[in-house]
């Protein structure tokens, strides 16, 4: 991203923000972005914001993993130590990609370049990269081997690696098999087909764009009477951004009603879990949205199989029924039960189930839980204390999303050096999380919380109400944010 | 003041809970009486109280089960304030116990994703810890350790 990019966007920006007499200022001010310095792509006001000290401690840092998190922290770690040795294992050259940025793909608001960028611009300078693939983690002899057999040696490593899409799990794209949200995944597009899609890659989030546009073409043809029927899926695992399923139901909303067509299709959400959002403030917000749109959902249903010849979607549907009386708790027990349940759609969008890479899964380093198992206050490696996770792959409660990393890779840094000066780590992580819940074109609700299971937000503003100003924010702050605030700066 | 106790036996050959049917009284002194008052809202601080008081562990060594060196055991109700969901949770348990226990253990999830039988073993593989603590054994010099 340039400054002639960033001058274009800030100025479509000014455009929107004069149009509702606002400026750019004023508007920043008003979400609570202090540094919109930042965001306008300027050094001297950052370098004032916050003061770095160096450091002499010495240590050789390996980190696994070139996404977000993997380069903001090698970021980081570059402006804190006077002579840093780290090294970075990432074979796939889209790695750093705009994740947040695939649902507006998906919605075609945005085409898939503005999120495509390449993990060798993010590089810091003295950094070695190694573009190989770290496939077996020796941890008690502090070594990792790559799949060239490449082995190399640490002091402490940064787990950084992202999540595996486990498309595998499902039957009837099975073929699929597991894949990144970057690099090339034209297999997973070829046995998805033309009703069946998925803004988790960056691809399919480009790829989702297209079928939902030739899906609304076949709704033009369709009617209330006999409506399409438009089904959106969240898994049994935790998945990154939560809201995403949301989002992209939202978009494909927003695009129907554009088109006139919104009441020839059935959008129905059919969801593992048993409310619509985990905080209570959020849940209440999002179901009155759902009301309002007129959306179907079913809770506690899982995705299990997907019939492309018959258009069926099959999930596990389960409930629960009171059961014997128990004696001694005083109380009946609940009996859980569950169906194979099949409907029908005409569009398809799966949130995969989701899990660390295979190789960490399964190495002393993971954990039968599927992640790897760090305190999730100072992202430190439970047995092996010069470990350290960050981002998707942790074993952190709700810190799979870019917002989170954004506080992450902050407390990582700090507590790895302290570790290398011999001191007792001093950074938490206390687990703010931020998902830009988009609800149409235009507006957001932004759901900021942490572990208290509060909302938590900047401003003293409702935050369950949807904003056209955190639609701005979404659309244009929080991208220079990452890349320059994070994955250029280390900064932000 | 009185204060009525139910306890729970240990069956270390099985490793579970027996109920123990019957109720003992145990009479608390003004000092005892004060202190029951102020923890009695803090469910575990008030377990843990008698558990690691002197007076409570020798009343249960004399009149609850005299002559049972050894023997391992736990409070299970302590007037109306029930522990026993400690001992004979299971995954069929009510949601009132699957709230307790996640806000008791830290599980924090963003979203409700989670299966009822996930949740469940999870709250058993950290009761598994929990029993041992509350757990109690009478010994011979002293009266628990």
């Amino acid at each position: 991203m340039d400054n002639q990019y960033i001058k274009n966007m800030l100025s479509q920006m000014d455009k929107e923000l004069a149009s509702k007499g606002m400026s750019r200022r004023d508007a920043m001010k008003l979400a609570g972005i202090s540094s919109a310095s930042l965001l306008m792509g300027g050094t001297n006001a950052q370098a004032a914001e916050e003061e770095i000290v160096k450091t002499d401690a010495k240590g050789r840092i390996l980190i696994i993993g070139g996404g977000l998190a993997g380069m903001s922290t090698a970021r980081r770690l570059t402006l804190k130590l006077s002579n840093p040795d780290i090294t970075i294992i990432e074979p796939n050259e889209d790695s750093s990609n705009y994740q947040p940025g695939q649902t507006l793909v998906g919605g075609g608001i945005w085409p898939i370049e503005e999120i495509i960028f390449k993990r060798d611009d993010y590089v810091p300078d003295g950094v070695k990269l190694i573009k190989e693939k770290a496939i077996a983690f020796t941890p008690q002899k502090n070594y990792v081997t790559t799949d060239k057999g490449t082995k190399v040696e640490y002091d402490y490593m940064i787990v950084a690696a992202g999540l595996h899409l486990d498309f595998e799990r499902l039957k009837g794209i099975e073929a699929a098999g597991r894949c990144y949200s970057s690099g090339d995944n034209s297999n997973l597009l070829k046995v998805l087909g033309d009703d069946v899609c998925s803004i988790f890659t960056a691809e399919g989030a480009e790829r989702t764009w297209e079928i939902m546009q030739a899906k609304i073409e076949e709704a033009k043809k369709a009617s209330p009477e006999k409506p399409l029927r438009f089904i959106f899926t969240h898994p049994n695992t935790p998945i990154k951004c939560g809201g995403a399923p949301k989002k992209i139901m939202n978009l494909a909303n927003a695009r129907l009603k554009e088109a006139g067509v919104r009441d020839n299709v059935e959008m129905l959400f059919c969801t593992n879990g048993g409310a619509m959002f985990g905080i209570p403030e959020y849940h209440d917000a999002v179901l009155g949205q759902f009301k309002r749109e007129g959306f179907k959902w079913h809770y506690r249903h899982n995705l299990l199989e997907v019939h492309k010849d018959r258009k069926i979607a099959v999930f596990d549907s389960k409930w629960q029924e009171k059961g014997p009386w128990d004696p001694i708790m005083h109380e009946y027990e609940v009996i859980p039960k569950h169906e194979k349940v099949e409907i029908a759609y005409d569009f398809l969008h799966i949130a995969p189930p989701q899990m660390a890479p295979r190789e960490l899964r399964e190495s002393d380093v993971g954990s039968a839980a599927g992640w790897i198992p760090v305190n999730k206050q100072t992202l430190q490696h439970f047995q092996y204390k010069n470990i350290y996770a960050v981002g998707d792959v942790a074993q952190v409660p709700m810190g799979k999303t870019g917002g989170s990393v954004r506080k992450q890779y902050k407390v990582l840094v700090d507590n790895i050096i302290a570790q290398m000066e011999g001191k007792k780590l001093p950074a938490k992580y206390a687990g703010y999380t931020v998902c830009p819940l988009i609800t149409t074109i235009g507006t957001v609700m932004l759901a900021e919380f942490n572990w208290t299971v509060k909302p938590t937000p900047l401003l003293p503003l409702d935050p369950t109400v949807e904003r056209w100003m955190w639609w701005l924010v979404k659309i244009y702050a929080l991208k220079p944010m990452t890349q320059i605030g994070m994955l250029t700066t280390g900064r932000a | 003041m009185q204060v009525k106790f139910e306890f729970v036996n240990y069956n270390e050959e099985l490793d579970i809970f027996e109920l123990d049917e019957n109720n003992y009284l145990l009479e608390l002194d003004e000092e005892q009486t004060k202190t029951y008052e102020l923890l009695k809202d803090v469910d575990l601080h008030l377990y843990n109280w008698f558990q690691k008081s002197d007076f409570f562990t020798e009343w249960v060594k004399e009149e609850v089960y005299p002559e049972s060196i050894e023997k391992k055991f736990a409070i299970c109700d302590i007037n109306d304030i029930s522990f026993r969901r400690f001992f004979f949770f299971k995954v069929t348990s009510g949601d009132i116990h699957y709230d307790y226990f996640m806000k008791l253990f830290g599980f924090i999830e963003e979203s409700d994703w989670q299966d009822r039988e996930y949740v469940g073993n999870k709250i058993l593989d950290q009761l598994r810890v929990k029993r041992k603590e509350l757990l109690m054994e009478l010994v011979e010099d002293d009266t628990e350790v």
